[in-house]
C-alpha cells in the first residue's frame, strides 16, 4: 500500500494559517492503514492545530471529517454539502487524494497534511518498508523477488556496481547491497543464469502522466 | 421487550445521519429482491467458499438496514456486528454489481462514516 508521514504540525498550520474555517479529511484507505491520515490521525491533528492557533490568539473554526477513500471520485461526493462551510481543507490523503480532491473542489484550496512516502509494506504497528517505485518495468521475474530500483542505490537493472564491498553497498556501510541479495536468492533457488540475462536500461526520459486501462477495458477507453 | 443499552452511542446523531440518506436508503432496502446476482461479483465471497455471510447484499443489510430497521437505536456491539460487515468482510473496490442498480457501496460507504462517528472503526494500530 501507499505509505505516508504527516508533516510537522508548524508547516500544516503555516500553510492555513490565512483561511478560518478549515476542514480536515481523513482518508479511510491507506493513509489509515498506516497510522497517518485516518479517523484517530484527523482529530490528533485537529487537536494539535487548536492548540498551535490558540497560542498564536487566533480564533479558527476547525472541522474533522474521513471519507472511505480519497482516490476515488464516489467517495468524495459525500463532502459536497459540508465544503461550502469552510474556506479550505486539509487532506491528510496520499498526494493522489489531494489532487483529486483539489479537482472536486476547484475552488477551494487543498492543502495537503501528509508527505507521501512510498510503496512499501507493513514490519510492524507504525513502521513500513518501501518496497516498490512504481517504475512500471517490473523485473522481480529476474531478480529473485529483490527490487533492484528499490533497493540498490544506483538502481541498477544489471548488478552489482563496482562499489559493491563486502556485502554492502559503497554508499553505507548500513545498506546491505541489494544486487548481492539478488545473488544469494537466486542461487538459493538455482537460478543463477538469470542474473545473467540483460535486461534494457529503463527508458525514464520523457515520462508523462501515467494512465492504467486494464486489457478488458481497453475498447471502452480507447479508440 | 429488552431494553438496548445504547451507553456510548449517540443513537440521534445516527439517526440524524439516516435520515439526511433516507431517500436512497429506503429505496435501496426496498429495491434488494435477495436475488444473490451480486454474490459472485464481490471476490472475497468466491474467495472464502461462497461464504454468505460474504454477499454483498448481506453486508449491505445487515449494516445500513440493520440501522435504518432500528431507527438509530443500536448499541455498541451491534454497531462492532456492523463495523465487522463493512470492514471486515468488505473490501470497498467498488465492484460489486446489482442487476437492479442499488449502489452498494455507497450504501457500505454510509454504514461505515456512521460506524466511524460513533468511535467504531478497525484500528490498525493494534495487534
Amino acid at each position: 500500500m501507499v505509505k505516508s508521514k504527516r508533516k510537522p504540525v508548524e508547516e500544516i498550520k503555516n500553510s492555513i494559517t490565512d483561511y478560518s474555517r478549515i476542514l480536515t479529511v481523513g482518508c479511510g484507505g491507506c493513509a489509515s492503514v498506516c497510522l497517518a491520515g485516518g479517523q484517530r490521525e484527523v482529530n490528533e491533528l485537529n487537536a494539535e492545530l487548536n492548540v498551535a492557533f490558540r497560542a498564536d490568539k487566533q480564533s479558527k473554526k476547525l472541522g474533522s471529517y474521513t471519507v472511505e477513500r480519497q482516490c476515488n471520485m464516489q467517495f468524495l461526493i459525500e463532502l459536497d454539502g459540508k465544503v461550502k462551510d469552510y474556506d479550505c481543507i486539509v487532506s491528510m490523503a496520499c498526494g493522489a487524494g489531494v489532487q483529486l480532491m483539489a479537482e472536486r473542489f476547484p475552488t477551494v484550496p487543498v492543502f495537503p497534511a501528509v508527505n507521501t512516502v512510498s510503496i512499501g509494506v507493513d514490519r510492524e504497528i507504525g513502521m513500513y518498508e518501501e518496497k516498490c517505485r512504481a517504475c512500471g518495468e517490473c523485473v522481480l521475474a529476474y531478480t529473485g523477488g529483490i527490487c533492484p530500483v528499490t533497493r540498490c542505490a544506483k538502481g541498477v537493472f544489471n548488478g552489482p556496481c563496482g562499489g559493491t564491498n563486502r556485502g554492502k553497498c559503497e554508499i553505507s556501510q548500513d545498506i546491505p547491497c541489494a544486487w548481492l541479495d539478488i545473488y544469494e536468492r537466486l542461487k538459493s533457488q538455482n537460478r543463477l543464469n538469470d542474473i545473467m540475462k540483460l535486461q534494457e536500461p529503463m527508458q525514464w526520459k520523457n515520462q508523462v502522466q501515467r494512465t492504467t486501462v486494464q486489457e478488458p477495458y481497453e475498447k471502452r477507453y480507447y479508440r | 421487550m429488552a431494553k438496548i443499552n445504547t451507553a456510548g452511542v449517540d443513537t440521534e446523531r445516527v439517526k440524524e445521519r439516516l435520515d439526511e440518506h433516507k431517500t436512497k436508503m429506503k429505496l435501496s432496502l426496498k429495491a434488494c429482491a435477495h436475488c444473490t446476482l451480486c454474490a459472485e461479483s464481490c471476490f472475497l465471497y468466491m474467495a472464502r467458499d461462497k461464504d454468505p455471510k460474504y454477499t454483498p447484499s448481506y453486508k449491505f443489510l445487515n449494516s445500513i438496514g440493520l440501522l435504518y430497521k432500528k431507527k438509530g437505536m443500536v448499541d455498541k456491539v451491534t454497531l462492532g456486528e456492523i463495523r465487522d460487515n463493512v470492514w471486515e468482510r468488505c473490501a470497498l473496490c467498488t465492484r460489486c454489481y446489482c442487476p437492479l442498480g442499488i449502489n452498494i457501496p455507497e450504501m457500505i460507504a454510509l454504514a461505515r462514516s456512521i460506524c466511524r462517528e460513533q468511535g467504531v472503526y478497525p484500528r490498525f494500530d493494534r495487534e
